[in-house]
């Protein structure tokens, strides 16, 4: 019973990562949370589902489509707003602020185009699972667990063995010295905006094949937003760290004391971590959690 | 600047006024409407037409179900003129539009006793708008019957005193939770249950504690208990709750079918092979497919609908009068209720107000297209016959009824 609960935590917390590491690459390199990233998923899953529903598209197609439409969005947010305010040299508030703004805007159209009603895409996999010993493994959750795993492997070596990593670190540790020593910074922000956008459009899919796709599935990345903290924002692999035990801690709060406490102790932890270790468990250290 | 104030002023005046006007003008869609013929009388005088009102939204984002509830009581006044009348005289429904509002169907009513002169009057089916109508009704001494008005406060106010002048038509959560509990235990024999119900959604834990405490009653044990909430999408930490245990029979007592489906499909994935119940919750035509086979075998319980025979007939003809209206129950209770006000007027040998609210309270048994409606005098709760759905085939399907007398009795 307690394995199967940890796999559950283990699977919710596989979606949870694909966001969370959106978040802490945009934080590390602009130093703001970007509220809208939650969003950015639910319009990967509707863009989707979209192609696939009205067009006809075979569902590996609509898929790379969601994916290409989330990224799209992500760098239509950096394009037009984030940018912008940037230029300006505005507070790094403002940009938090912006981003609380296009959530919003992107919800309420999600809901005013396709009403509050759960879609599913057609293309489902069948209810199975597969049994070892007392643990069962959805099919689903096995697939979506893959396509996390590789996906966040290869995220890690990007950063870490190429020179758009290098870039991108160089931007997150000095953005100023990145630009003397010759880093096209609009260029690679806006690169790791469309890379984000892309890991929120995979995450976004993933969710809508899971729970259906709803103009309010972007909410989950508020609890991405917590796991990117615990793990540490800015650290990517703090992040997978994070959701994924942001997962398993509801997992066994919701089977073993009660479902509704499952966010107060993941609200409780979050600010235990603030207050104990401010730059969570991989990050380093970090002035300003806006 | 005096000037331009006492013009904004002005305005403000002629702006308010209109829009009182617009309101004691809202007597719209059905509004008036007359089967019968005759004079202008009103329904507590001896002559004339009775007059029954009808309230409901008939014209804003859920007049779907207003209009529908209208044409069913439209369609009963034809039946009851045809047949001669009632006391001798025709009948009359008056439509007036609440919009689905507490306030404008408060409005509604008054008007319709004040200015039309209503025995009884006919709807909503908002448990909100209901329950400041049972004030009104009881300060004015008209009955007013809601149709799926399920909120116990719509009859019985919140000190636990009855509204003598209000009724309902639908059953409630607590007759509902009962008839699950019930038929799970008794009929189809299942000794071990477990629950999932949403916290803090009144509807979900009332029928959810009623079918446990039924289910209980009648022999079987209740295995575990969980709950999950309104927002969440992911049950599978309660679901391997609820696999450990091995029940019979799993209720989800939810009320979005897309969750339902998810429910089912993780339960099934963590293992779950027991059946599903549910209540009238998992009434969509959606359930099924949405759940992609894992609500095979199971079943709910709800209205009896347009299933029973009288049912398909009223369907068949209100499909030849409306050929462009979809069918929504709503229809079966503007008729029904117009043929218990009916017969209320019949027992009561008079179109008084009061005599018929005497009736209507003594009413044992009706049988109407909604099924057999069994009235608790002390509460002006229904008893009625429900019917059990089954998913076959990937389809929910019409199984059979159950009579009220046979959960109650």
């Amino acid at each position: 019973m307690f394995l199967q609960q940890l796999v559950t935590g283990v699977s919710v917390g596989g979606i949870y990562a694909l966001l969370a590491t959106g978040y802490s690459l945009i934080y590390s390199l602009l130093d703001f949370s970007n509220w809208a990233h939650g969003e950015v998923a639910m319009i990967g899953a509707y863009t989707a589902l979209v192609v696939s529903s009205t067009l006809g598209l075979p569902f590996f197609l609509a898929v790379v489509v969601g994916i290409a439409g989330a990224a799209l969005f992500s760098y239509l947010n950096e394009r037009v707003a984030y940018r912008r305010i940037r230029h300006n040299n505005s507070p790094n508030m403002f940009l938090m602020i912006a981003a609380m703004g296009l959530s919003t805007v992107y919800q309420q159209a999600a809901n005013l185009i396709f009403t509050g009603k759960y879609q599913m895409y057609d293309f489902r996999l069948p209810v199975s699972t597969i049994q070892i010993g007392n643990t069962y493994l959805g099919i689903l959750d096995m697939v979506s667990l893959v396509i996390t795993a590789v996906i966040l492997i290869g995220l890690i070596y990007l950063i870490n063995k190429t020179q758009f990593g290098l870039n991108v670190r160089a931007i997150a540790s000095n953005s100023y010295a990145a630009r003397v020593l010759g880093v096209q910074v609009d260029k690679s922000i806006a690169s790791v905006f469309l890379l984000a956008g892309g890991l929120a459009g995979v995450a976004g899919v993933l969710y809508g094949m899971k729970y259906n796709v709803f103009p309010t599935m972007g909410n989950v990345g508020l609890k991405a937003f917590i796991a990117s903290v615990i793990g540490g924002l800015g650290s990517v692999p703090g992040a997978i760290v994070g959701a994924v035990l942001l997962g398993i801690i509801e997992t066994l709060c919701t089977a073993y004391i009660n479902s509704s406490l499952r966010d107060f102790f993941s609200f409780a932890l979050l600010i235990v971590l603030l207050l104990v270790k401010p730059s969570g468990l991989f990050g380093v250290d970090v002035q300003d959690k806006a | 600047m005096k000037k331009l104030l006492s013009l904004v002023l002005a305005m403000l005046m002629m702006a308010s006024l209109a829009a009182c006007g617009g309101d004691s003008g809202s007597s719209t869609g059905g509004g008036g409407a007359s089967s019968g013929g005759g004079s202008d009388s009103s329904g507590g005088s001896d002559s004339g037409t009775i007059k029954i009102g009808y309230i409901s939204d008939l014209t804003g984002a859920t007049s779907l179900w207003g209009q529908a509830g209208l044409d069913g009581a439209m369609l009963a006044v034809e039946d009851v003129n045809a047949a001669g009348g009632v006391l001798g005289r025709q009948i009359e429904v008056v439509g007036m539009d609440g919009k689905g509002e507490p306030a404008d169907s408060v409005s509604a009513l008054r008007k319709l006793i004040e200015d039309n002169g209503i025995v009884a009057s006919i709807g909503t089916n908002f448990s909100s708008c209901n329950i400041p109508m049972a004030s009104v009704a009881d300060e004015m001494k008209v009955p007013i019957l809601g149709t799926a008005t399920s909120n116990e406060l719509v009859t019985i106010d919140e000190s636990g005193n009855l509204h003598p002048y209000s009724f309902r038509m639908c059953f409630i959560d607590s007759f509902l939770g009962t008839a699950a509990g019930t038929y799970a235990a008794t009929t189809k024999g299942y000794k071990t249950a477990a629950l999932l119900t949403v916290a803090g959604n009144t509807n979900s834990e009332g029928v959810g504690q009623f079918t446990a405490e039924a289910f209980e009653a009648n022999g079987g044990t209740l295995v575990a208990n969980e709950q999950c909430q309104e927002s969440d999408t992911d049950f599978r930490a309660q679901m391997s709750n609820i696999a450990g245990k091995n029940p019979d029979v799993l209720f989800i007592i939810m009320n979005d079918y897309s969750k339902i489906a998810l429910a089912a499909q993780q339960a099934r994935e963590m293992g779950l092979t027991c059946q599903f119940m549910g209540h009238d919750g998992w009434d969509s035509g959606e359930l099924a497919s949405a759940a992609n086979g894992a609500l095979e075998g199971s079943c709910f319980l709800s209205r009896i609908g347009f299933n029973s025979e009288a049912g398909k007939a009223m369907s068949e003809r209100y499909q030849e009068v409306y050929p462009n209206k979809g069918l929504e129950t709503e229809i079966l209770f503007g008729y029904d209720g117009v043929m218990w006000v009916v017969d209320a007027i019949n027992r009561a040998g008079s179109a008084d107000p009061v005599a018929v609210r005497d009736a209507l309270e003594a009413t044992e048994v009706f049988e109407g297209l909604i099924g057999t409606l069994v009235m608790d005098p002390a509460t002006h709760n229904p008893s009625m016959d429900c019917a059990i759905f089954e998913c076959e085939n990937g389809a929910f399907q019409f199984k059979e009824v159950i009579k009220a007398s046979d959960l109650v009795g």
